[in-house]
């Protein structure tokens, strides 16, 4: 049985601050790591386990000290490239409308401007937003631009999704509607996830495979791999005991 | 990277070598007669005028110090008359909403008329001596100053005042103890542009009329083909302009300590 | 809010102006002062109409808008962009700052004799002293604008395949408009005002000329009149402008 490449692959990455002393401890100490396709994989950890630059580096957003990224088998040497982005901060552009946003991030795709504006409404009924199209954001709930955040960055057709804790911003109740709403909009249009989040609860919610990160320097401890189907329950006994794991492994 | 390489690439020394390079090429561009040595007159005879402004006086007995002096004097009284009115009168209109809206049209166009298009009717009335000036200036820093302690007041936090009444402070304890600090900082930036404003209008009302002032020095000077002294007064009013401006920092940091990292109010 | 508390605004508003007007009538007609000195209202715009025709007025209107706006077009122009270039390219900025801060202490009124001096008594002299007023308070708030971007409206840029220029143009310059637009705004006020006085100190047409040729005959009705068509003319211009900004930037921030 051959195995599918990787989607992405981290080798002996690692990323030291820049111009300290060398006695301080490095943001990234060596990560290995490799996202299948269409897998769903969450970083957990602390504050300053290093997770947010970790995926900023995968974006390409911030250069590696050592080791190296691939993304569908080429390095990553720079931001954009069908590498999809999700921001804590909805990071919508407030002088364009809901659907005009989401068409932007189908600028650098061979289709016709009519085929782009057919594939920006498209996204936005999957996100269930059609009705806000000619809204601004300024006019739109947090959980409301998120959503026309994740359907910009579907817009690309990426070959990846990074997501930086996307609904650590959102009240309670709005997140857990947001984790459901993910869930099926990834069941529509499947992707390999890199989801941050600092919530043991939203990690295990959503994915396929979780890594807890240690701080000072930031690697990885553990990871754990969710078989659980979906929807999950928070209070299934194995969930229960999964978050029991990975806390113990925070502390 | 050399070490040379880093510290070319310092911001700071950028900026100051290309000062220092506009300077030396004026420099050279005047004396080489490239700029015509009568519109353009070099730094070194910029500078030379400057002394001698400083010392003998332009026009003659009447130095620098006079003039920069007599400029600052006319901004300082325009400006302490315009806010002995506006800090009384704008504290009334901001509290009680019912005189904001009588007054909202009238505010509205007396900001909007120019303040140095009074100064042909300001001298009719009022003669072409130091009142006339003062008054002018007074109009012009009046309005700005006005619409900061208005909307200092108006836009107090309300949270504010509802904590203070829980407190029981009431009436005019609730006014000197929370209004007042709380529109402080709003006021003082209404103090900082009304005296820009201030600074602005003494210029233009001092080019008609007078011969003492910055203004008045620019104006004569060009008058005996002086442009070299006009350049001195130019430069003066800069440095003013610029002192006036750390000088209020100052005074702000010292009377407002608690206004750290308000920067920017909006209007 | 309510239609009602609406009129009820506006009454007021007209009742306190109406006010100001019947104290102005009141204090002129029975004050003691010389009629021909301190005009009531009432009489001041007829007699001004006897000594400076419609069309006058309307020539001078229109040769000191014309000033204005080529001096602030020039100036906020060039404000924009090379306070766009200066934000965005870092040794430029360098360059460019210290000059412009150097500079900015100055007062425009100061420069007029100088732009005598350089252009004449002709348009240029005005044109260049407006275009000096109206390009710092441009280049100041461009420049904050450009400094004060959401530097996650960049990165979000970044990952969409948009870098160099076009995310100057497409992503920053727009971030940037709402400060932009502000110091449009202000620099527009402050044109008025130097225009106004630039006209006064040195010029031959033009309403500051107007008025300060009425001083030199006496024409107290004709001084109001033109500080009046002046403050009008002011007020409406940035009532336009203001309208302007709120159609196209109100969308930008919750309401």
């Amino acid at each position: 049985m051959s195995v599918a490449p990787p989607k992405i692959e981290i080798v002996g990455l690692a990323k030291r601050y820049d111009g300290s002393d060398p006695g301080r401890p490095d943001v990234l100490g060596r990560i290995d790591l490799t996202v299948a396709e269409n897998e769903f994989v969450s970083l957990v950890g602390r504050s300053g386990c290093g997770k947010t630059t970790l995926l900023n580096i995968i974006a390409g957003l911030v250069a590696p000290s050592a080791g190296a990224v691939r993304v569908s088998g080429k390095p990553v040497m720079k931001p954009g490239d069908g590498k999809g982005m999700v921001f804590q901060q909805h990071a919508l552009f407030p002088w364009l409308t809901a659907l005009q946003n989401v068409q932007f991030g189908t600028r650098a795709r061979p289709l016709l401007s009519q085929e782009k504006k057919r594939e920006a409404e498209q996204l936005l009924e999957l996100v269930g937003l059609s009705a806000y199209a000619n809204h601004y954001p300024a006019a739109l709930s947090g959980g409301m631009q998120q959503r026309v955040a994740i359907a910009r960055a579907l817009a690309l057709d990426p070959q990846i999704l990074l997501m930086d804790e996307p609904f650590g911003a959102l009240d309670e109740i709005t997140r857990i509607d947001m984790q459901h709403e993910l869930l099926r909009v990834w069941s529509s249009r499947r992707k390999t996830i890199v989801f941050v989040t600092h919530s043991i609860s939203e990690a295990l919610m959503l994915s396929d495979r979780v890594v807890v990160m240690s701080a000072h320097p930031g690697a990885i401890a553990t990871e754990l791999r969710i078989a659980l189907p979906r929807p999950r329950r928070p209070t299934h006994a194995e969930m229960v005991a999964l978050h029991d794991q990975i806390w113990r492994y925070l502390n | 990277m050399t070490h040379l390489g880093i510290f070319v690439r310092r911001p700071q020394v950028q900026s100051l070598s290309f000062i220092v390079l506009l300077f030396a090429a004026w420099e050279v561009a005047a004396d080489t007669e490239l700029l015509r040595p009568y519109q353009f007159p070099a730094p070194s005879t910029i500078a030379a005028a400057a002394w001698e402004t400083a010392t003998v006086g332009f026009p003659e007995g009447v130095r620098l110090s006079t003039h920069a002096l007599v400029t600052l004097r006319r901004v300082f009284e325009g400006f302490l008359l315009s806010t002995a009115v506006a800090i009384p009168l704008g504290l009334l209109i901001g509290w009680f909403p019912v005189l904001d809206r009588l007054t909202v049209p009238v505010i509205t166009f007396g900001r909007s008329v120019a303040t140095l298009s009074l100064l042909p009717l300001v001298i009719v009335w009022f003669g072409t001596g130091e009142l006339s000036k003062v008054l002018l200036i007074a109009y012009g820093c009046f309005w700005v100053m006005l619409g900061n302690v208005i909307a200092g007041v108006k836009y107090i936090n309300p949270v504010l005042i509802r904590a203070a009444r829980t407190m029981e402070t009431n009436g005019v304890e609730l006014f000197t103890h929370v209004v007042l600090p709380a529109a402080l900082p709003r006021i003082f930036a209404g103090a900082r542009v009304s005296l820009g404003v201030g600074f602005m209008v003494i210029v233009g009302a001092e080019m008609i009329g007078t011969i003492r002032g910055l203004g008045a020095l620019i104006m004569e000077a060009r008058t005996y083909y002086r442009a070299d002294i006009s350049f001195v007064g130019m430069v003066a009013l800069g440095v003013l302009g610029f002192g006036l401006a750390v000088a209020l920092n100052w005074l702000e940091r010292w009377l407002l300590p608690w206004n750290r990292g308000l920067e920017d109010i909006r209007r | 809010m309510r239609a009602s508390t609406r009129w009820c605004d506006a009454a007021l508003g007209a009742m306190g102006s109406l006010a100001v007007l019947v104290l102005w009538e009141v204090m002129a007609r029975w004050g003691g002062a010389d009629p021909s000195i301190f005009p009531p209202p009432s009489i001041a715009v007829v007699t001004a109409l006897h000594h400076v025709s419609i069309e006058d007025l309307l020539a001078n209107t229109a040769i000191s808008l014309q000033r204005i706006v080529l001096g602030f077009a020039l100036g906020a122009s060039l404000g924009v962009v090379l306070a766009v270039a200066g934000g965005w390219y870092h040794l430029l900025g360098n360059l460019l700052r210290p000059v412009v801060e150097l500079l900015r202490p100055i007062p425009p009124l100061a420069w007029i004799p100088i732009s005598i001096v350089w252009f004449g008594l002709g348009e240029s002299s005005k044109v260049f002293v407006i275009f000096f007023a109206a390009f710092f308070p441009v280049f100041t708030n461009t420049w904050k604008g450009m400094s004060g971007i959401d530097p996650v409206l960049l990165r979000a840029g970044q990952t969409m395949d948009v870098s160099g220029p076009s995310l100057l143009f497409r992503v920053a310059v727009p971030a940037a408009m709402p400060d932009i637009a502000t110091g449009l705004r202000i620099s527009w006020g402050l044109s008025f005002g130097v225009l106004v006085a630039a006209e006064l100190i040195a010029a031959d047409f033009g309403l500051g000329h107007m008025i300060m040729n009425a001083r030199e005959l006496g024409q107290v009705d004709v001084i109001i009149l033109g500080i009046v068509i002046i403050g009008i003319v002011n007020l409406v211009t940035d009532w336009a402008i203001a309208l302007l900004i709120r159609r196209h930037l109100g969308n930008w921030h919750p309401t």
